[in-house]
């Protein structure tokens, strides 16, 4: 697999790097390498370091300890121009163009000539992108474009810059399979092109399908390093989390699991639209057991809970109606949806989730102070010291104490406060969009027991995925979404892959 | 205030307060007559309608908004209530009617923005102008309004003493303590920061946000007011080509030069203190000094400049501390 193993002297090299921040070691005494021509995949759970590492390559943050050698020569990445000089090209989490200019525009962003004429940019563009085999029109603008089109246009710009390095950071959450196998064609073309690829990912599949070796990191320090032929998903797991864990997770574990049949019915949809992102759809939610709802991304899932939860402007839908538990309801506001108890998990919690500056403690309270049952005007820090502690302790969130500050906080364990935030409010419907998305292996498992628990407690609880896995391990039915709309409806035991897949795709 | 909202903040926050207590100690080796009680007091007193008024912006600001019709306010209703009393209305209710007048500009501002979903900038801009042109047209034909002899009863507000101290300093103290108080210890006050910090996830955890915002916009006019009769019986008269001056920038500026971001959900009362105080210092020594007007002018913003520079030199920005998500 490996083009040429060890002879070679690698294309850049990392030793004993580290990253400290206010004393806080985010990274310490890294050694790593990338071979010319080599898919080097980097794993870890969230806060294990990944995103600095890689960050400290395309120049967007400075080490404090240790040296960099490309092709032997030790480097400073001062900043990201520092870094693009090099030849090491980043292709961001969310993308760095500019949504309101052309393709091409974007492509030549920075070196245009001085009498540039838009006339002659598009042709080049053209005849570039279709050296690349890319199906992208130059004349369009980026806005207009899907995430996967976006990810092509960075990776173009990467390829005309001539980079030596391309670092992917988490290529995949958003694409289709169809994208995403595109995507990896692409990767292996940029392989035989002797072009160095670094992937960060989460998902392991996906890392030891595409790649030639893999890192893995664990609290910001090298664990391990190998050819992606020595390791399975067991032992991938094991290095990032650092115990051993039983394969629980996302095991199809259907026939250990016992499934939870439907209680009363809670919430029913009927011929809910809006504009062309929800059309005509129907499904009902029932009483102690998990509702997953699978779709691609697009495929109108969130949107038709931002109706139900209240979020969506209310004069953007067309009609269509909601019940909840037989009582037509229609939220102006998600006020109004959570004094009847639908708390909405978004799949954005830096976006409208969490509040950033506040800790965890007044997050929580924020929640607990926005439920319509909360009387009085006088907030009490007592109240919300004592709730955060034993929510923290409920939902095993790891911080220094509920003074700490969210943002200082990993992935996992700011979903926790978001969900803690939500959970407060005592709902009876709880909807999760996308609740393990950005969150690390030993959280996901915890993440999910909640939400077990919360059906068997007797909620109505609703998991929308674009995770399959996830959806399968989860899930007492399953409503499949496409094209907003849910087209399929299957019980646990008849929701296969294959079947799930064909309707959500068709 | 609940939680740890400092670390970032205290930084610009102590630069400020550092540069206040610098300037202070150097005035008070070299001016002659700087460090006496009464000119102490006669400082705070020059500054202390603009610290109410920045406490009025703070409480906006926080929440991510920004209310520039607070000088309208301020001067329109106090110029409306003078006016009254002068056309022989009773000193109370003319006080009364200027409060609801003050409230009904802030009552407005707020339905605009919260249902309406006017950016705050345009919405008060607008108000601005209208309250100026409707008290002007409508109810106060003149520009200059003086204070009756049968509104003598209030004239202590902004003139008077208790044991020593000028009202205005004691009435923007307790000013700043209520504010301070709704801040940190309400729940509204906790809204408020919540909305400033991350509007979406407000709204999306049930808080009455519209409420909220109206509420604001009420709550800053209702301050606005109370420094426009500190303003009006301190001078025995309403300028209302006050509206048309530079005023509303040094309310924003005291705001943003203690600490408090535009960007909301950060600060406090205590950093309008801090500004309210640096300018106050500023002001007098340089008047002590003789020093021109327009001078002045250039030594403040050089001030103001170098307070934020050196704050962004103390917190540099990287990628890291503006998305700190994922380590």
């Amino acid at each position: 697999m490996t083009a040429s193993p060890g002879t070679e002297p690698p294309l850049l090299e990392m030793r004993g790097v580290g990253k400290q921040y206010r004393g806080v070691a985010a990274l310490k005494d890294i050694d790593f390498d990338v071979r010319r021509g080599e898919v080097h995949a980097i794993l870890g759970e969230n806060g294990a370091g990944k995103s600095t590492l890689v960050k400290i390559l395309a120049g967007a943050v400075t080490p404090t300890q240790g040296e960099i050698r490309l092709d032997g020569e030790k480097i400073h990445i001062a900043g990201p121009s520092a870094a693009r000089r090099h030849g090491i090209a980043m292709v961001f989490q969310e993308t760095s163009l500019v949504p309101t200019m052309t393709v091409a525009q974007n492509l030549y962003l920075g070196d245009e000539k001085f009498f540039n004429r838009l006339r002659g940019t598009y042709i080049d563009a053209q005849q570039f992108l279709q050296s690349l085999n890319f199906p992208v029109e130059p004349t369009a603008t980026v806005q207009s474009l899907g995430t996967a089109k976006r990810q092509m246009v960075e990776i173009a710009r990467a390829v005309r810059l001539k980079a030596k390095l391309i670092i992917f950071d988490e290529p995949t959450a958003t694409l289709t399979p169809e994208e995403k196998r595109h995507l990896f064609t692409l990767i292996r073309r940029l392989r035989s092109d002797r072009v160095s690829i670094i992937f960060i990912s989460h998902a392991l599949e996906e890392a030891l399908e595409i790649s030639d070796r893999i890192t893995i990191l664990r609290d910001g320090a090298h664990v391990v390093t190998g050819e992606a032929t020595a390791f399975s998903r067991e032992t991938i797991v094991r290095h990032m989390v650092g115990r051993s864990l039983t394969n629980a997770l996302y095991g199809r574990a259907d026939a250990a699991r016992k499934l939870r049949a439907p209680g009363a019915k809670v919430l029913s949809v009927q011929n809910l639209s809006m504009q062309n992102q929800v059309r005509n759809t129907s499904f009902s939610i029932f009483r102690g057991q998990v509702t997953g709802i699978f779709g691609l991304v697009g495929s109108g899932r969130t949107e038709t809970a931002r109706i139900i939860a209240g979020i969506a402007k209310r004069d953007s839908f067309h009609g269509g109606d909601v019940r909840l538990e037989g009582r037509s309801v229609r939220y102006r506001t998600p006020r109004g949806a959570v004094s009847d108890g639908i708390v909405y998990v978004t799949e954005d919690r830096k976006g409208d989730g969490f509040f950033e500056t506040m800790s965890v403690a007044d997050n929580v309270y924020i929640g607990r102070i926005s439920s319509p049952d909360s009387r009085g005007v006088l907030a009490r820090r007592s109240e919300a010291q004592t709730l955060a502690e034993s929510w923290t302790r409920r939902l095993n969130i790891r911080a220094i104490g509920v003074a700490s500050r969210v943002i200082e906080l990993s992935g996992g364990n700011q979903q926790k406060v978001v969900i803690a935030k939500g959970l407060v409010q005592k709902p009876r419907l709880v909807i999760f969009d996308e609740p393990t998305r950005g969150v690390d292996v030993g959280a996901i498992a915890e993440i999910h027991q909640l939400i077990g628990a919360l059906a068997d407690d007797g909620l109505a609880v609703v998991v929308i995925s674009s995770y399959l896995p996830e959806i399968l391990s989860l899930s007492d039915r399953v409503l499949v979404s496409r094209q907003g709309r849910i087209v399929e409806e299957l019980a646990a035991d008849e929701a296969t892959p294959d079947a799930i897949m064909f309707a959500a795709v068709y | 205030m609940f939680g740890r909202i400092k670390s970032a903040l205290v930084s610009q926050e102590r630069i400020v307060l550092v540069t206040a207590v610098i300037l202070f100690c150097v005035f008070s080796l070299f001016l002659k007559g700087f460090l006496s009680a009464a000119n102490l007091l006669t400082l705070v007193r020059s500054v202390s309608v603009l610290g109410v008024l920045g406490v009025a912006m703070a409480i906006v600001v926080i929440g991510r908004g920004v209310d520039l019709a607070i000088v309208a306010t301020y001067a329109m209703s106090a110029a409306w209530t003078l006016r009254l009393a002068t056309q022989g209305v009773a000193i109370g209710p003319a006080l009364l009617l200027g409060l609801a007048l003050a409230v009904a500009v802030g009552l407005i501002n707020g339905l605009l923005i919260a249902f309406a979903e006017i950016p705050a900038l345009f919405a008060t801009l607008g108000m601005a102008a209208f309250v100026y042109g409707f008290v002007r047209f409508a109810l106060v034909p003149l520009v200059v309004v003086y204070m009756p002899a049968n509104a003598a009863s209030i004239s202590w507000i902004g003139g008077g003493f208790v044991a020593g101290v000028p009202t205005p300093i004691l009435l923007f103290a307790l000013v700043a303590f209520l504010g301070h108080a709704f801040l940190a210890f309400t729940k509204a006050g906790r809204f408020i920061y919540a909305m400033g910090d991350n509007f979406a996830a407000a709204r999306n955890s049930g808080a009455p946000v519209r409420g909220l915002i109206v509420l604001q916009y009420a709550l800053s006019a209702a301050i606005a007011y109370v420094a426009g009769i500190i303003t009006a019986t301190a001078v025995s008269s309403v300028n209302t080509n006050v509206v048309n001056s530079s005023l509303i920038y040094d309310v924003i500026l005291v705001v943003v030069l203690g600490g408090i971001g535009l960007s909301g959900g950060r600060g406090g009362i205590r950093n309008v203190l801090v500004g309210t105080l640096l300018i106050g210092i500023l002001l007098n020594g340089m008047t002590i000094m003789n020093i021109q007007y327009t001078l002045q002018n250039v030594i403040r913003s050089l001030i103001l400049l170098s307070a934020i520079v050196l704050d962004s030199l103390v917190n540099p920005r990287d990628e890291q501390t503006e998305q700190q998500g994922d380590i």
